[in-house]
């Protein structure tokens, strides 16, 4: 949304942007043939996409006052659980949708306790994610599972196809659908109003008939499900879930949506700004492998975009608020 | 008698709240008549503000009967007692900084368009509002701003507007100009004059004698959780009223 501050026009998905650009220019000049190709846009997309079905959860959670760090232990939770139930004959579509209610239980469950026992998101859901992380490892045994079905009509494969021969793939859809409507609930309907409430100042939003209670124990679940869902269409492509799938993915979510100018205290954000910063973390990874850094490098470098990122963003919001 | 009756906007009777062991509020009468400012006073601890959250729902009461507009009744939410047209502006609980002037203007109570997606109708937001704050003098530049970039007095008056016009019947000011300046002050007891002369009824609660004595036809005054009493403008001075906060005697 614009907002006018004396002559400026500043926005909220300024900093994302600029970090965007820069970091574009960047690969555009330093290996320009391969990283203005099509086929690393495709790679781009398809890995901003499958990090960025999880980001808008997070950034609606963030938005509305709340982490969730159980998110990565989710993301190979769900998709397990569709296997087994896949292996066990149960149709696909069945097992699609009990294994988001799995995931719905999780998120529920990290609203209940993190509002009824009065304890930081922070903890309950890092209880979660080890929690989640060791019931997979229990079930597994360390050992990844592999998706198979009899099933004549499975859509699961589908749910991440690729198309034709490049490297676009149907995740990107799915990221740009939930990017669409989760923008339109945050800045067009009653809905978001209170979430921005709740995040900003959640007394005066009950004061005025807000529950605020309510409000985030929904984005809790929102949180989870998308995670779930995220899973499971990373499932679709690779057909195998690892035990260790998806650690660590739940802080590079936080780090999308914090680099897309959503308030880490929460109140503040916008969810085509995590379009954007996920779309800069998809880029940094294809853009990295082509400039031929070895891969450890990709941690160490979004580290320095957040951090930068966040400067940025913080200068923004001063200038927008003051 | 009858008409007495029909002029009372609030009564509450015999009023009594303990928490734990602690008795905050009790055997408390407190009225308000239609069309008055009444100015609830007190040093702190005294429980003004939890007689007011008695009123508005946030507490139920231990003892004591509660009437509003000639009904009986018990609020469980700040949301019923709003419902029934009980508007409260908290010192510091009445915006949300981050958020727009019209944002918040409608919070709780957002317009949606007809039809399918239930979208949120900003244009008509944005039309009542700024009508609405330039009705009773509150000049910004754009409704789109964020309320952090507002003074303590154009903040306190948004919320003053915002509380008319959703057809409030008694308005209640926790220390509206208690972080004001003077300036500001003198325009938001203006405010409430104003909002008197519409018709409505305003609860002044503070601890500037002045302020509350510029604007208010009665005071009540409350000394550790019970009631000093009741007092017309006529028949006391300022300098009175305050010695009786500062002492807890009458006078």
């Amino acid at each position: 949304m614009k907002q006018q501050t004396g002559n400026r026009i500043m926005f909220k998905e300024f900093g994302a942007l600029i970090g965007f650009s820069i970091v574009f220019l960047s690969f555009a000049f330093y290996v320009p043939r391969s990283f203005l190709s099509v086929e690393n846009l495709g790679s781009m997309v398809t890995m901003a996409a499958q990090l960025g079905i999880m980001a808008v959860g997070i950034s609606f959670l963030m938005i509305s006052g709340e982490f969730d760090l159980s998110v990565g232990s989710v993301y190979a939770f769900s998709p397990m659980i569709l296997a087994l139930l896949v292996a066990q004959g149960v149709p696909p579509v069945i097992a699609f949708l009990i294994a988001l209610i799995f995931a719905a239980i999780i998120g529920f469950s990290n609203g209940l306790i993190t509002l009824k026992m009065r304890i930081p998101s922070f903890i309950t859901t890092l209880g979660m994610m080890m929690l989640i992380r060791g019931i997979i490892l229990a079930i597994t045994g360390g050992f990844p599972i592999t998706y198979k079905s009899q099933s004549p009509m499975d859509l699961i494969p589908l749910l991440n196809d690729r198309f034709g021969q490049t490297n676009f793939r149907a995740s990107a859809i799915w990221f740009l659908l939930l990017v669409i409507v989760f923008a339109f609930i945050m800045d067009r309907t009653r809905y978001g109003n209170w979430v921005l409430a709740t995040g900003g100042d959640k007394e005066t939003a009950g004061a005025l008939g807000v529950n605020w209670r309510k409000t985030k124990w929904i984005n809790f679940i929102l949180c989870s499900v998308l995670a779930g869902f995220s899973g499971i269409v990373n499932m679709g492509r690779f057909l195998t879930i690892e035990a260790d799938l998806g650690e660590g993915m739940e802080l590079e979510a936080i780090a999308a949506a914090v680099i897309g100018g959503n308030l880490l205290s929460g109140g503040y954000g916008s969810i085509v700004g995590t379009l954007i910063g996920t779309s800069l973390i998809g880029m940094v990874r294809s853009g990295l492998v082509l400039a031929g850094a070895p891969v450890f490098w990709y941690r160490a470098f979004i580290g320095v975009i957040l951090i930068i990122a966040v400067i940025i963003n913080m200068r923004v919001q001063r200038a927008v608020m003051e | 008698m009858k008409e007495e009756k029909e002029n009372l906007l609030v009564k509450m009777e015999n009023i009594s709240k303990s928490f734990g062991k602690v008795g905050a509020i009790q055997k408390v009468d407190f009225k308000v008549n239609r069309q008055e400012i009444v100015g609830l006073l007190g040093d702190n601890g005294a429980g003004k503000t939890t007689l007011i959250k008695i009123l508005v729902g946030i507490h139920s009461p231990d003892q004591g009967v509660i009437y509003f507009d000639g009904e009986k009744v018990s609020f469980s939410s700040p949301k019923d007692a709003r419902a029934k047209g009980i508007e409260t502006v908290y010192q510091d609980l009445a915006l949300v900084e981050l958020m727009s002037i019209l944002r918040n203007f409608f919070l709780g109570r957002e317009l949606i368009k007809d039809g399918w997606p239930r979208a949120l109708d900003m244009k008509q937001m944005d039309g009542i509002c700024s009508r609405v704050l330039s009705d009773i003098g509150v000049h910004v530049r754009s409704t789109g701003e964020p309320v952090s970039h507002l003074s303590g007095g154009e903040r306190q008056s948004i919320s003053i507007a915002r509380a008319i016009h959703f057809g409030a019947k008694l308005l209640i000011l926790d220390e509206p100009t208690a972080a004001l300046s003077i300036k500001e002050s003198n325009k938001v007891l203006d405010y409430m004059r104003e909002v008197r002369d519409r018709g409505l009824s305003v609860i002044f609660i503070s601890h500037n004698v002045h302020h509350v004595f510029s604007v208010a036809d009665r005071f009540t005054i409350l000394e550790r959780g019970e009631k000093l009493g009741d007092f017309n403008k006529e028949e006391v001075s300022a300098e009175q009223v305050s010695r009786m906060i500062a002492t807890g005697k009458l006078i």
